[in-house]
């Protein structure tokens, strides 16, 4: 009896704001109509989980390193850009995947060629100034030879063939493919064989600045004599023959994956996205990230840095408007039965409405994005309980130091932990681009939206993360609603109507009063 | 000259000393006042010509100046809640649009002349960053930060509002505001010029007394160490929230000008991207060196002027890379790397001399520092 008193005499301000947000709520449901009061119910619930998705990458980066990652709402908008590339032009990303695996291949084998640059003993002038000639020869290959490769794109200057008009045509499911390109100019051996070599010279000349640097520091490299690292080789060779197989089976590829299943095509979408952003995010780990740990307020500039880098990309190569994503088919259906009055009905029809009460639920919005959410939410919660790599996690958490000296690698766990959460958010933009559409400033939309989730939820923590979100969420969305419908108040001639730059000015207005209450947010920790 | 003069140069007479030391600032201030001159010879135009403000190449780099001015004041109040006080805000734009949209709307609607306009920019300054500072005893560091963006996103929104299109003219950005007569950056650009410039130049001074003056050294002890400058007595709330208000009200002021200068007041002066731009100036320049934000205001101006010339669109991926590249490799930013090896130079600079005077003696240099 004394330790549950004492329990809620510790956490009374937490238990009262928690009171004060459920009543608040359940007097907002009580001005709405039933079928308003599940719909909007589910909407936040939605706005929730993919808010959530963001948060929970983005919190467990900053709670185990320290980094305020705000590149995080651009990987999450460039996967978006990816799984629509695969979904709606599939023969465009085939395309794709041979420069890229030829280039991967060449980096990858940047440890053997640091090893054999070791062994060479070159003498110092030359060490200084053939990497600059290798960068140089790189420059002019893959300059020449990139541009040339065929890649079967849209354009973003005119209409017919915009990324815009093939969102709407695979929507409609009348999407034809443009005739696959071929390479101008250049033999296709030529060409293959030159990007190969320009990025075998690639992988080269970055193993000879790093050798230069260790040399004109005077810090000799510790040589293990552990022979030629093998993993790397076997990367680099396997990363080239994918590339060249998927070369020469282009079309075939291409051809299967336009008559694909759209729900497929979805699956393949949501897992190319996790598995390149979460690539790209261990990259930029290594080589932006690590250097600055010992400043983190550098850290956040360069984030800053890198997310204006990834905007523009993504205008320069998908173009400035926004455009579409078809829903998967499984949540697409229209025609007879629909919308649903049953479960065997969705199931029949593919539906992508149910009506309740009287009122439509999109079962994509307000039905898959919640169950996708809650995997995710349960998925890593028991990644973060109930295994070894979750419980450095935490432990790292609260103490990374002190996890190091427990010889444990907390600069791997680091890596890994910064791709899989960046690579969360690249899955929840895939997941959220049906809803929400895509266009450049999405990610930034819902970073700030996370960021508010994170600051009301605590910072750090992954419980905070999904009440914060949900908070958030259902905010937003009541906010929406009682704009269509007004807010009768007793002092007023007219029902309110909060207006739309209500609906985020409500959130702000929320995390400034909740961190005036518990600066440390809701869960977050004391320190 | 031996080595026992120093006593002399304190005795020497405190105009002079106070000259000697600012040589920089006044050598700056003699080039950007002959500078519309000098294009101006270069570009062949008449004197006459420039007086009266004719159209020509001189008038053109007139306007890029005035822009670097104008940015060179919004950096420099960045750099002082930055670098100078230690606090990280991602809602400084908000400051700037503030006194832009403030001037505008009572030029625009409420037909308010030039002085009485001022005196609201300040005071909505103020008000502004009293609102900063309301959460400032409670939340510290990155959740201060946030609290600054949500604050300022919010302002974003409603400058852009639908409600509010007779006034802050909504995502199109506020137009036709008629400046007065005497200060029209068209018909009097010249005289605008020197107005931007003696107000930067005085912005300047006022800093650097005020990191110079007590109030400012505390500001800078809550920097370096905030739990160091409490236990010695210091109530740093009160410090932060001067610093913040001076801040707000210089970024006010340049905003205020801002809104004058251009013919359309866009909403993306209040936006985040306006903030980073804040940032990557006083990154360029050097953070906590004031005249490293007015260096890195140029720097930025001119580069993105340069690409946005030379490479159209894809100016913004360059700049990009330009912001990660010194953040990595150039930490300190120009002046910030300039000071640090201020020994190496002059090392440098006698190695030069003795190179072309041949002696092994070590000379004294008039320019020496």
């Amino acid at each position: 009896m004394n330790k549950i008193s004492q329990w809620f005499r510790k956490n009374r301000t937490l238990i009262i704001t928690l009171l004060v947000l459920t009543i608040v709520y359940l007097l907002a449901l009580r001005g709405l109509e039933p079928k308003d009061q599940v719909l909007t119910t589910l909407r936040g619930f939605s706005m929730g989980a993919i808010i959530f998705i963001v948060a929970a990458g983005f919190s467990l980066i900053f709670g185990l390193m320290d980094v305020l990652n705000l590149a995080h709402g651009t990987l999450f908008m460039i996967g978006a850009y990816i799984g629509w590339t695969i979904i709606v032009r599939p023969d465009t990303a085939v395309d794709a995947i041979t420069p890229i695996a030829l280039l991967i291949a060449g980096f990858a084998l940047l440890p053997l060629m640091d090893v054999l640059i070791e062994r060479l003993n070159i003498p110092e002038k030359a060490a200084r100034i053939w990497p600059w000639v290798g960068l140089i020869l790189v420059i002019a290959i893959l300059g020449y030879l990139l541009p040339k490769y065929p890649v079967t794109t849209w354009d973003v200057g005119s209409y017919e063939s915009s990324p815009i008009n093939y969102a709407f045509a695979a929507g409609q499911g009348t999407l034809v493919a443009p005739e696959p390109e071929l390479f101008q100019g250049v033999s296709p051996v030529v060409g293959l064989g030159g990007i190969l070599l320009g990025s075998f010279i690639a992988g080269a000349t970055l193993a000879g600045f790093a050798h230069y640097r260790r040399y004109s520091r005077k810090e000799a490299k510790v040589i293990i004599d552990q022979g030629l690292p093998h993993t790397a080789i076997w990367i680099s060779i396997i990363t080239a023959l994918i590339g060249i197989i998927f070369y020469f089976f282009n079309d075939p590829l291409s051809d299967f994956l336009l008559d694909l299943n759209n729900a497929w095509l979805f699956l393949i979408a949501i897992l190319v996205s996790f598995v390149s952003i979460a690539g790209i995010g261990a990259l930029m780990e290594v080589l932006l990230v690590r250097p600055l740990y010992a400043t983190p307020i550098y850290n956040l500039l360069m984030t800053l840095g890198v997310s204006a880098i990834g905007i523009e990309f993504v205008r320069t190569i998908w173009g400035n408007p926004a455009f579409t994503m078809p829903r998967p088919s499984l949540f697409a259906g229209t025609g007879e039965g629909c919308p649903a009055e049953s479960l065997a009905d969705i199931l029949a029809n593919k539906c992508s409405t149910i009506s309740i009460l009287g009122g439509r639920i999109r079962t994509y919005n307000d039905v898959f994005v919640i169950i996708v959410g809650l995997f995710i939410l349960i998925t890593v919660w028991i990644l973060l309980q109930r295994t070894r790599l979750g419980m450095i996690i935490r432990a790292g958490v609260q103490d990374s130091e002190m996890v190091e000296a427990l010889s444990i690698n907390v600069r791997r766990v680091f890596t890994l932990v910064f791709a899989l959460g960046v690579g969360l958010a690249a899955m929840g933009g895939v997941i959220a681009a049906p809803s929400m559409g895509l266009s450049t400033n999405m990610g930034q939309v819902l970073l700030i939206n996370a960021l508010i989730a994170l600051a009301i939820g605590g910072l750090t923590s992954y419980p905070g993360a999904a009440v914060g979100a949900l908070i958030v969420g259902m905010l937003q969305q009541f906010i929406v609603k009682y704009g269509q419908i007004g807010i009768p108040l007793p002092f007023m001639e007219e029902a309110f109507k909060p207006t739309p730059p209500l609906v985020p000015a409500s959130t702000v207005l929320l995390m400034v009063i909740i961190l005036l209450i518990m600066p440390q947010g809701l869960f977050g920790r004391k320190e | 000259m031996s080595e026992f003069t120093a006593p002399e140069v304190a005795k020497e007479n405190i105009y002079w000393a106070t000259i000697k030391n600012s040589r920089g600032l006044l050598i700056t201030i003699l080039l950007l006042a002959i500078l519309p001159f000098i294009i101006a010879l270069v570009d062949g135009q008449p004197f006459s010509e420039l007086l009266s403000n004719d159209p020509g190449q001189s008038k053109f780099y007139q306007a890029l100046m005035i822009e670097i001015f104008i940015l060179a004041v919004y950096a420099i109040s960045y750099d002082l809640i930055f670098g100078i006080t230690g606090m990280i805000s991602f809602g400084h734009a908000m400051f700037f649009g503030v006194g832009a949209y403030v001037t505008g709307i009572m030029f625009k609607s409420f037909g308010w002349s030039l002085l009485p306009t001022i005196g609201l920019v300040i005071l909505a300054g103020i008000v502004n960053a009293l609102i900063f500072g309301i959460v400032l005893p409670r939340v510290k560091g990155i959740t201060w930060a946030l609290v600054t963006l949500g604050i300022a996103e919010v302002f974003f929104i409603v400058i852009q509002s639908r409600e509010l299109v007779d006034f802050a003219g909504a995502e199109i950005g506020l137009q036709g505001v008629t400046p007065p007569e005497y200060l029209n950056p068209v018909t009097e650009r010249l005289r605008f010029y020197y107005l931007a410039m003696i107000f930067m130049i005085l912005v300047y001074i006022f800093y650097k007394r005020f990191v110079n003056s007590p109030t400012g050294r505390v500001c800078i002890a809550n920097r370096e160490n905030e739990n160091r400058a409490i236990m010695l007595g210091y109530n740093t709330f009160w410090y932060k929230l001067t610093a913040l208000i001076i801040s707000s009200v210089t970024a006010g002021l340049a905003g205020a000008l801002h809104a004058i200068f251009h013919p359309i007041i866009r909403p993306d002066i209040a936006g985040l991207s306006f903030t980073i731009a804040a940032l990557l100036m006083v990154l360029i320049g050097g953070v906590g060196t004031l005249s490293g934000a007015l260096i890195g205001a140029a720097t930025f101006r001119l580069l993105s002027f340069g690409l946005d010339r030379y490479l159209g669109g894809s100016s913004q991926i360059i700049i990009g890379i330009v912001y990660v590249g010194i953040v990595l490799y150039l930490p300190f930013g120009i002046v910030g790397t300039w000071n640090q090896r201020s020994v190496r130079r002059k090392e440098g600079r006698e190695q030069l001399l003795r190179m072309f005077t041949g002696s092994k003696e070590k000379k004294q240099d008039e320019n020496e520092e």
